[in-house]
């Protein structure tokens, strides 16, 4: 029966081929999006609420880190977009080595986010201490989460880029991983000047 | 696959079975959710007074409810199964790992739907002698419980899209996009973690993030697999056919 149905082999998971049809993972990026995207919506409803609390508050955000993060993010997805051109080519030791930079880049922005937590914690401020800081800590704890998975998709393809074909099934998963690494980046790009730059400084 | 066993015996029961996941659903909203008072749940933030007053008014509606979701609650289970034979089926020369975390996971989904129906009976079973802080204790304890076990959910829903992305054939059983779907859905579901930091607002048990949105697609997920199932369970039964055909 195997040779019976088994018939194609298409990539899992993504159109399989450069210009075949979109990923699968599609599907999970739009859905993911929107959700982000109700959250900004709340985020700004209640900011219309609350000017005064939500100002004061995002000016105790560290404007440098939240700028530091973006531009690792974005560097990170060029090298992501590097090594899926690399990978359509079937170039193997150059995706991986695009690959690993992504990650060892984007590594940068876990550690920016641990010490602003951190400095955050400190002073005490949580998720409780206002509706500003509910919001940036949802935002931000849900986007670190996405950050955290992609950063395992990284460290996978990689691994796996050793051991197999680079243009082969495992193209379709090189694609949809830099799909979903590019969403963390433009997520991140709507959450740094909504969190951090909104308002009076 | 065993040659001696006829198709229709091999599938006997498959369709029924998946039958009862749109049965569940419906069933499950009737009775949990119109009968008891779920959509929306009483907020948070609400008085034990008001709780008070809530059980000491509806408590009828309320034991019917409960008793009911507890009767159809169980149902999750058979449309599990249904899931899982279908799983069984996409890579039939792979372990079965996946597929049996899908069937644990879930029919021991049917554990917080069944068990937090019976905090709320309790509630509505001696309102008239239980304290207004007990009362909303209870119901506290059954919006924690079905909201908070929802881990045991998203583990189901990720081995179904994580088997289903590993379908070799050229028309997957479950689509791309509904494997993702399924994926999504499960982790989206990690909302839930806020729920118990607040009793206001949109994480809160009643807000329409973690009530509304996690709830609705959780129910779209329920219908979209069923459908799959049924569409796969013909497909199935013809590649069976075909090798039974040339054996």
């Amino acid at each position: 029966m195997t040779e019976l149905v088994l018939k194609g082999a298409p990539v899992a998971g993504a159109s399989g081929k450069a210009g075949a049809s979109a990923p699968g993972i599609l599907t999970f990026i739009i859905a993911d999006v929107a959700v982000f995207g109700v959250l900004f919506l709340a985020f700004m409803l209640e900011r219309s609420g609350q000017l005064a609390l939500f100002d004061s508050s995002s000016s105790a955000l560290d404007v440098q880190l939240g700028l530091l993060n973006t531009l690792i993010l974005m560097t990170s997805g060029l090298f992501v977009v590097l090594a899926v051109h690399a990978a359509r080519q079937g170039q193997s030791v150059a995706t991986r080595r695009w690959l690993l930079a992504s990650f060892v880049v984007g590594a940068g922005f876990g550690i920016n986010k641990a010490i602003e937590y951190s400095d955050k914690l400190t002073h005490g401020i949580t998720m409780l201490s206002n509706d500003f800081f509910m919001f940036y800590y949802v935002l931000t704890g849900v986007h670190f989460v996405h950050f955290v998975a992609g950063m395992i998709v990284l460290a996978v393809l990689w691994f796996r880029a050793g051991r197999e074909e680079v243009n082969g099934p495992l193209f379709g998963w090189i694609e949809s991983g830099g799909l979903y690494w590019h969403m963390v980046d433009l997520l991140w790009i709507v959450i740094f000047p909504m969190l951090y730059l909104l308002g009076p400084r | 696959m065993n040659p001696m066993m006829s198709n229709a015996r091999y599938f006997q029961y498959w369709r029924l079975c998946a039958a009862m996941g749109p049965v569940f659903l419906t069933a499950f909203l009737l009775c949990w959710g119109m009968l008891g008072y779920n959509i929306p749940p009483i907020p948070a933030d609400h008085t034990p007074d008001q709780m008070a007053q809530f059980f000491r008014t509806h408590y009828n509606e309320v034991r019917a409810g409960m008793a009911g979701a507890m009767l159809f609650g169980v149902l999750y289970l058979p449309w599990t199964l249904s899931i899982t034979k279908v799983m069984e089926l996409i890579n039939p020369d792979h372990n079965n790992i996946v597929s049996t975390l899908q069937m644990w996971g879930g029919g021991l989904t049917v554990v917080p739907l069944v068990t937090s129906s019976v905090f709320w009976l309790t509630g509505a079973f001696r309102p008239d002698v239980l304290e207004p802080v007990t009362l909303q204790m209870l119901y506290d304890m059954g919006w924690l419980l079905i909201d908070m076990f929802y881990a045991i959910t998203t583990i189901p829903m990720v081995a179904i899209g994580v088997a289903g992305l590993t379908d070799k054939r050229e028309k997957p059983l479950f689509p791309r996009w509904a494997c993702w779907y399924s994926i999504w859905a499960g982790l989206s579901f990690l909302f839930e973690l806020l729920m118990p930091f607040f009793k206001t607002g949109l994480f809160a048990r009643q807000g329409w993030l973690n009530f509304w949105v996690e709830f609705l697609v959780w129910f779209f997920y329920i219908l979209l697999i069923t459908y799959y199932v049924f569409k796969a369970i013909p497909r199935l039964e013809q590649e069976r056919a075909a090798k039974l055909a040339n054996a």
